[in-house]
């Protein structure tokens, strides 16, 4: 394989890796504080993007802006869908596959709600349209300013998580919560505040990721549910419970999808095409064989719970 | 010969050890009593022996056969059958379906020929009538077609009993039958259990809290502290032994 | 305005309630009776539609005592043209190939399911078993339509002719494939009715309710669960193969993550547990999916800018979620358990007290 694709795959890997971290940092944190496996988690990320989208379109173009409100944008979402249907299902003491499915409908809801106005403004497939800069360039390889936003932002939030989590006292609440939801209501830990703050937390990361992503690759009423796969593979990588875990989960999905990947394809002419085969497999395969992920290699660090 | 028997059994949680090399005897037709304080090992010592735990080490042989390492449904076919401390019954189904689910070797079971009642419908009937002579004695027959959930919580207590019985055990492992029940209908839950020793001799080994009402009934009393055996008696030994007291009542 | 055709409408909605009731019933037995949670739903359909596209263009020629031609690449004008021709001319090859087609896709879903709910016994949570299916299946979609040869990789199959399109007379040629969908979805129906009301379905139901008990009560839980998805796995994979005969395509596009849903929907709509309610679900969703259709088309000729196609979608998630959060159970609730044995108990009891 050429070596400058070897690079321009590298490249990806990180950027591709750094967004796949934000969304699947929210997944873990759901699984471990909520208890729920959440299929909808994809469409906060759409959300975001289309709100970035929008407000770009309409002529904002300081990436900071468009961040922020990608950001309340994707924690509203969140935090509606849980006011509206988690909760209340919760409270009647439901199955874990009535709450999964109740995900799956609010992930259908939410996209062909963007479905429809994706339509109606006519913008499928249009790019965050910040005006590029070429940073640096060699061969074939350019960098823009693109590739400075996306993973930089991404590294930086998924630490600023990782700090809050470990170190501020709604972060202690979690890990109690994570742990044991009903020892931590005996102690006397708000329960359902801290609950609306992951959620608040997890949505409007991954409104962010959804910003960041139309930053690099068109905005689609699909695109997040395209990457919840990949983004579960990640947070399974983790044991759906570490962060450390989930981070590097998160880049060893990317690599596989895009460096070897392409190393498939040039050695042995694997085609394209299966690229979105690797995450079902990682995700298979590490279910069967290593149901408790990475962590056991992490040495439990920074371990949530469970 | 006794019909259980255990040989240094011994469950690891991760670091910490439930139960400590523990090993007792149980009669053939006794009424033993499994007592100890909160975390003493006494419900992980019935899930080793029900199969629904897996041991570290040690053995249990039934009947004169090892079955340490069978599956809890394998358990289940050799002659023990267990209940559970908190409601285990099927809430949906009624009270005869209740007791209908425990009927070993039923050919209507298997999927090729459940559809067709012809070959199962006679035994069905059988067991049917089997059913009914156990919830009869367990005066829930009035109540063969409500649903297990619109019963009282003693006569949950009781169909789950006869629900055990319906496999025809040899053994009953029982987790506190009394918990959560009136006083007057706890002791009627023990005269039950006596009966049924009486005419099916059927073999029990209970998990009780209620000290008064099980040493009333039992045959002899093994007590559990921090994973290990602390004593083994006659109700009236362990009631006046110091040591029990001590860890049990703190006095 | 558009104008509405009644007979014909009365025909594509029962042909498809016939379709959609093969997959409910199927899912109904896996999820509602056993508590398996099949969320690749999608994967054993589309197991059935791709044995169609295969076997009309592979098997098919060969009944007919003809030479196949590759259905893909650029004999695939020939090849299409090659099992119309079949199909309008030779209907008892089409009507061998079908049988075939029914039974090979059946036996292949069936093992699928089977051999899936034994891998995943190892799996240290339940719901691991929604997710490896759900993912089970998307695999499965991206491998087909990678793989160039199998069922032409994204440009499908066309032209799978449903096996009355001999007839001259169309209107009648869609009548006896309505009948045939019906008919096969009566038989499923009876049969889960059986299967439902037997001390088969009593264990099930245990195993659902409550995995840790029924083992201890002797049931060997796992190989029950492993057969009741080779029975759902196999009806799912007919509804498939119908499912193709009546849009006429074999295209991965089909069986997405949303049809999936879609069954879902029928389930809980018409009752989980209940196979009654299965007919009830599958029937409304195969009414709804038509006027959401027309609408659609009359919202598009008003010249109104709002998709309609999308509004179903919608509907589905809303309807799903109001169902519940407020009708759990269903439209029609589980019924009892009914076998000989409450007959024999009745007698029995002295003075009902009930």
């Amino acid at each position: 394989m050429p070596s400058s694709l070897l690079v321009t795959s590298l490249v990806n890997t990180i950027q591709i890796g750094s967004l796949y971290a934000l969304m699947a940092l929210g997944l873990t944190l759901t699984f471990s504080v909520i208890k729920l496996p959440n299929f909808a988690h994809a469409e906060y990320v759409t959300a975001g993007a289309y709100a970035a989208l929008i407000i770009s379109l309409a002529g904002v173009l300081n990436p900071l802006i468009i961040i922020a409100v990608a950001f309340l944008v994707g924690a509203l979402t969140a935090v509606v869908s849980h006011l509206i249907v988690f909760k209340p299902l919760e409270r009647q003491n439901v199955s874990l596959y009535t709450l999964i499915l109740a995900s799956f409908a609010v992930g259908l809801i939410i996209r062909y709600i963007l479905f429809t106005i994706a339509d109606y403004f006519n913008i499928f497939d249009l790019r965050i349209a910040i005006p590029l800069q070429i940073l640096f360039r060699t061969g074939s390889l350019i960098l823009t300013n693109l590739f400075a936003w996306v993973a930089p932002t991404s590294i930086v939030l998924v630490i600023l998580l990782t700090l809050l989590i470990n170190r501020t006292a709604l972060g202690r609440e979690m890990r109690a919560l994570a742990n044991n939801t009903i020892l931590a209501r005996v102690i006397g830990i708000p329960v359902e505040r801290v609950k609306n703050y992951t959620w608040l937390l997890v949505g409007g990361m991954a409104g962010v990721a959804g910003a960041l992503w139309g930053l690099q690759s068109a905005v689609s009423p699909l695109m997040g549910w395209a990457a919840i796969i990949s983004v579960f593979a990640a947070a399974i990588l983790g044991g759906l419970s570490s962060f450390p875990g989930t981070i590097l989960g998160a880049y060893v999905v990317a690599f596989s999808e895009n460096t070897i990947m392409l190393f498939l394809n040039f050695s042995y002419g694997v085609d394209l095409a299966y690229k979105p085969a690797i995450p079902f497999i990682i995700i298979i395969a590490v279910l069967l064989i290593r149901p408790q992920g990475l962590t056991q290699l992490l040495k439990r660090a920074g371990e949530l719970g469970r | 010969m006794p019909l259980l028997q255990l040989f240094n059994l011994r469950k690891d949680f991760g670091g910490l050890r439930a139960v400590d090399d523990v090993s007792l005897e149980v009669a053939t037709g006794a009424i033993v009593g499994l007592i100890g304080p909160n975390g003493s090992g006494k419900s992980t010592l019935l899930n080793l022996i029900a199969g629904s735990a897996e041991r570290t080490a040690g053995r249990i042989i039934f009947d004169g056969d090892e079955i340490s390492g069978l599956s809890a449904d394998q358990v289940f076919q050799r002659g023990i059958a267990r209940g559970y401390q908190d409601p285990s019954l099927y809430l949906k189904m009624t009270t005869l379906d209740n007791a209908l689910l425990p009927v070993k070797s039923q050919r209507g079971e298997h999927p090729w020929y459940a559809p067709w009642r012809r070959f199962w419908q006679k035994q069905e009937a059988e067991n049917a009538r089997a059913a009914a002579g156990v919830l009869e004695q367990v005066q829930l027959l009035g109540h063969y077609d409500s649903l297990a959930s619109d019963l009282s919580g003693g006569q949950m207590k009781l169909l789950e009993m006869g629900r055990s019985l319906m496999g025809s055990p040899k053994l009953l492992l029982l987790d506190e039958p009394t918990a959560g029940v009136a006083p007057n209908l706890a002791y009627e839950i023990f005269e039950e259990i006596s009966r049924l020793r009486q005419q099916h001799g059927i073999t029990f080994l209970i998990v009780e809290h209620r000290l008064e009402i099980l040493f009333d009934f039992v045959d002899s009393v093994y007590v559990m502290h921090l994973g290990n055996l602390l004593a083994h008696g006659s109700a009236d030994d362990i009631a006046s032994n110091e040591t029990v007291r001590e860890v049990y009542f703190g006095d | 305005m558009i104008n509405i055709d009644l007979g014909a409408t009365a025909i594509s909605v029962l042909t498809l309630f016939g379709i959609y009731a093969l997959m409910s019933i199927s899912l109904n037995l896996e999820y509602g009776v056993a508590g398996v949670p099949n969320f690749g739903q999608a994967l054993f359909v589309s197991i059935g539609a791709y044995v169609a596209g295969v076997t009309y263009t592979r098997l098919l020629p060969l009944l007919a005592g003809m030479e196949s031609v590759h259905p893909c690449g650029p004999t695939m004008g020939q090849a299409l043209q090659l099992r119309s021709e079949i199909m309008a001319t030779q209907p008892v090859a089409g009507f061998i190939n079908l049988a075939l087609t029914l039974v090979i896709a059946a036996i292949l879903s069936g093992a699928v399911g089977f051999a899936v709910s034994y891998v995943t016994l190892r799996l240290k949570e339940e719901w691991f078993l929604a997710l490896v299916l759900l993912v089970g299946g998307e695999t499965v979609r991206i491998v087909v339509r990678g793989a160039d040869d199998l069922i032409c990789s994204h440009n499908g199959i066309s032209s799978v002719a449903q096996p009355f399109y001999f007839l001259d007379d169309v209107q009648m040629s869609s009548i006896l494939f309505m009948l045939l969908a019906l008919a096969l979805a009566l038989i499923a129906y009876l049969y889960s009715q059986r299967l439902t009301h037997s001390p088969y379905g009593r264990m099930l139901k245990g195993l659902r309710e409550n995995e840790e008990v029924t083992r201890g009560l002797g049931k060997g839980i796992s190989l029950a669960r492993a057969q009741i998805m080779l029975i759902g796995s196999a009806i799912a994979a007919i509804g498939g193969v119908l499912f193709a005969l009546n849009t006429g395509f074999v295209n991965t596009n089909d069986y997405v993550v949303t049809l999936t849903l879609d069954v879902w929907v029928m389930v809980v709509l018409g009752g989980i547990g209940n196979n009654r309610g299965a007919l009830l679900g599958a029937a409304l969703i195969a009414i709804m999916d038509r006027v959401t259709q027309v609408a659609a088309i009359a919202l598009n000729m008003s010249g109104s800018p709002i998709e309609f196609n999308y509004v179903r979608f919608i509907a589905f998630g809303i309807i799903l979620l109001l169902m519940l959060r407020y009708r759990p159970a269903g439209l029609l609730p589980e019924s009892r358990l009914t076998t000989i044995a409450h007959e024999t108990a009745k007698r029995l009891t002295p003075g009902k007290t009930i």
